[in-house]
């Protein structure tokens, strides 16, 4: 049996892809917490408690890392910050994989590290409108002008290319998930648009959503993560088939989640927005945060084309279809929406484990009536 | 001024991000230099501004920049060591709350700048709020008579991200201080009050309650989500309270006249007067509420007058802070907070967070 571990396990993807590693018959999966398990993860420690380690620990925090890395062979790494200030989440994110990369090369006994990063590190910004984002697409040149959560994920990617070429004990294959969501996981993605009072500013129009359900991300870093030695491929997008457009996303969500009001702007209006945004912010010295600027809105609604080429080639295929994947999810923010907060916690529990139940690989059939997303990477 | 002031700032984390834009946003300084001992978080910081020196040492920082001023921006274990570290390269210091972790560090700090004849200032921001400010110019004008009682307010979300992120994290500096995470909020309650009381000893009882299920698990015995404090010092009286309970979230400070009584609500930047009612009978009190009114609309005004000045900033207290500090280091005035009221603040606290733990155990 080989041993694998999970960072991050108890987080949006992390029991999803520990479940995914589960189907895969000779692994021993160590799961890092930072804090309480979450209840699916306990549901899952408790079919299969000869394969499922649980262990509590902080990767800010040396002596635990080391430990937890024992006879470890290949590093799953989810962990990041996503909340909090641009220094928290740049702490979460790089700095505690700095730790985990100091105690890798420690221990001697990691052959792989599978490292979850983002469609937020390619540099959208500067590409022309419809660009196909591939693996080969352009690196954002300047993180730190989209957002706290973009530039800490580029500067972790910096810093696991670099350990990978000085320390060679370690292969490292990078996974870039678009727009992952599901139940659980979160409200609409800003690629949609933006939340206001009582309404949504509709900047996404006919763009394509790069979305990945989350079970469908989990198997594709399970593929990713699993490839014969040496791996053939490096660097992996993933997103979904079958992609809605934003508008289609936004129509769905407001025919099974919610009645929400909408302005739809074109992209020369958003531009313009973004414009004023960031001239009354560098004006006032900051008095109103620049929540959009010319750059960020680039990246985020000019458009582009996807490709998951390349992780079809490695043997994915998708678990749940989109829209089924949709429907659970909108169903779940409805549930949310409609619910307190201990009965929205029960159908969570229900609507994960009715998902857990999909065969793998072959694709279900289930017919939901919902949609939606939400973004934890991207 | 002539020249501007050489700045650099200690310690990358959450806060400094809001004194890099003090420091920016205020033309008599400039930013020469941050510094972490984890030299990513310094990157990140001088990235996300635009600064391109950095170090993971301070004393090579110090050297190679030769600032004027250090702004502290570490945990509170570290401010003295690194207190002294600047003092002894000739830097003022603007040191962040908590300013140690306890009185005796905090004497050896105060002790130390008075030596080296720099000048100290703390990150009380809250107190140079422009209403705060306001506030303390209409006590000098007598408007409220002698005051006679204070009280102070202050509500904390334990559900916050930030609260959240410590209480999961057991070796998070904040749970490292002797008073654990109250330590860390408490002073914002006590200066307020601290301020306005007569010297003197000051008698201080501490009424501990945990409401919350977090609360009443929590083996430290240091978590306490209600807190009540009752001060007295030469004949004036005071009432503190932090609460993780009441919503809204209040921060306001109350101040109790011999003529006329008046609330500072930090949360809104708005000032409110109680007055003695001048009218006899019913039209007696009829009337107040017109001038509540009335004065409301006034604080609303001032609140947008400075909006559209870019005057109405999140930090505007830590801005006015840094201002009025750097302003005193050029005039060589005396510091903005006097440093016995920074030292102060610190003995009721150290007092509040003994008659915590003994109440725990």
């Amino acid at each position: 049996m080989t041993i694998v571990l999970v960072t991050g396990a108890g987080g949006f993807l992390g029991p999803s892809v520990v479940e995914r590693l589960l189907t895969r018959s000779d692994l021993i999966i160590r799961c890092m917490v930072r804090s309480s398990v979450s209840l699916r993860l306990q549901q899952l420690v408790s079919r299969h408690p000869d394969r499922i380690e649980i262990v509590p620990g902080n990767l800010l925090s040396a002596t635990h890392i080391t430990g937890v890395l024992r006879d470890v062979d290949t590093v799953f790494h989810l962990a990041a910050g996503l909340r909090g200030s641009p220094a928290d989440i740049f702490l979460n994110t790089v700095v505690a994989s700095k730790q985990l990369l100091s105690a890798i090369s420690d221990v001697n006994s990691v052959r792989r590290v599978v490292l979850i990063s983002s469609f937020s590190v390619y540099g959208a910004a500067t590409q022309p409108k419809g660009a196909l984002i591939d693996e080969e697409f352009a690196l954002d040149a300047h993180p730190e002008r989209r957002d706290p959560y973009s530039f800490a994920k580029a500067r972790q990617e910096q810093l696991f290319v670099a350990a990978a070429s000085a320390q060679h004990s370690f292969e490292l294959i990078t996974v870039r998930p678009g727009v992952i969501y599901g139940p659980g996981g979160g409200g609409m993605s800003t690629r949609v648009g933006l939340r206001l009072p009582g309404m949504l500013l509709h900047l996404g129009r006919n763009n394509l959503l790069p979305l990945t359900y989350v079970e469908n991300c989990a198997e594709a870093v399970a593929v990713a993560g699993t490839q014969p030695y040496p791996a053939p491929h490096r660097i992996v997008n993933v997103h979904d088939d079958d992609l809605p457009s934003s508008r289609r996303y936004l129509n769905l969500y407001r025919s099974h989640v919610e009645k929400l009001r909408f302005l739809t702007l074109p992209y020369s209006a958003t531009m313009l927005l973004a414009r004023m945004v960031e001239w009354y912010h560098a004006y006032s010295k900051g008095q109103l945060p620049a929540l959009i600027t010319p750059y960020k809105a680039a990246a985020l609604w000019k458009g582009n084309r996807f490709s998951n080429a390349r992780l079809k080639a490695m043997g994915w295929r998708q678990i749940v279809p989109t829209r089924d994947a949709l429907m659970l999810t909108f169903e779940h923010l409805k549930d949310s929406a409609e619910t307190p907060a201990a009965d929205a916690a029960t159908k969570l529990r229900r609507s994960q484990s009715t998902v857990g139940l999909y065969p793998h690989p072959s694709p279900p059939s289930l017919q939901l009536a919902a949609s939606t997303d939400r973004s934890c990477a991207q | 001024m002539s020249k501007q002031l050489r700045v650099a700032i200690v310690g990358c984390g959450k806060i400094a991000d809001a004194h890099v834009e003090a420091i920016q946003n205020n033309p008599e300084a400039v930013l020469v230099g941050v510094c972490d001992r984890e030299i990513l978080m310094a990157d990140q910081l001088a990235s996300r501004f635009g600064l391109s020196n950095f170090y993971d040492d301070c004393d090579r920082m110090l050297a190679t920049e030769r600032p004027d001023v250090v702004h502290i921006t570490t945990p509170p274990h570290s401010h003295l060591d690194l207190a002294r570290i600047s003092l002894n390269a000739g830097c003022h210091l603007f040191v962040e709350k908590p300013v140690a972790v306890d009185y005796a560090h905090t004497k050896a700090l105060v002790d130390a700048a008075e030596a080296a004849q720099r000048k100290l200032t703390v990150g009380y921001m809250y107190l140079f709020d422009a209403e705060a400010v306001r506030l303390r110019e209409l006590l000098h004008t007598g408007v409220l008579g002698d005051i006679v009682h204070i009280e102070s307010f202050y509500g904390y979300d334990l559900q916050g991200p930030y609260a959240t992120a410590l209480l999961a994290d057991p070796k998070h500096w904040v749970n490292a201080l002797p008073g654990g995470l109250l330590q860390n909020v408490l002073d914002h309650l006590l200066n307020k009050i601290v301020e306005f009381l007569p010297e003197g000893e000051v008698q201080v009882q501490a009424v501990p309650l945990r409401r919350s299920a977090a609360a009443k698990a929590d083996q430290s015995g240091l978590l306490v989500d209600e807190l009540r404090m009752v001060m007295a010092a030469g004949g004036v009286s005071a009432y503190a309270t932090f609460s993780a309970n009441v919503r809204p979230m209040a921060h306001f400070v109350r101040v109790c006249g011999t003529k006329n009584t008046v609330k500072l609500d930090i949360t809104t930047s708005t000032i409110h007067f109680e007055r003695v009612p001048t009218l006899p009978s019913a039209v007696g009190r009829l009337v107040p509420p017109f001038q509540q009114t009335a004065d409301s609309l006034r604080g609303a005004a001032r609140n947008v007058s400075r909006f559209m000045r870019s005057e109405f900033h999140f930090f505007d207290g830590l801005n006015r802070l840094t201002q009025q500090f750097y302003r005193s280091i050029a005039n060589d005035t005396e510091p903005p907070i006097p440093y016995s009221q920074i030292l102060r603040v610190q003995l009721v606290l150290d007092e509040v967070i003994q008659q915590i733990g003994r109440a725990a155990a």
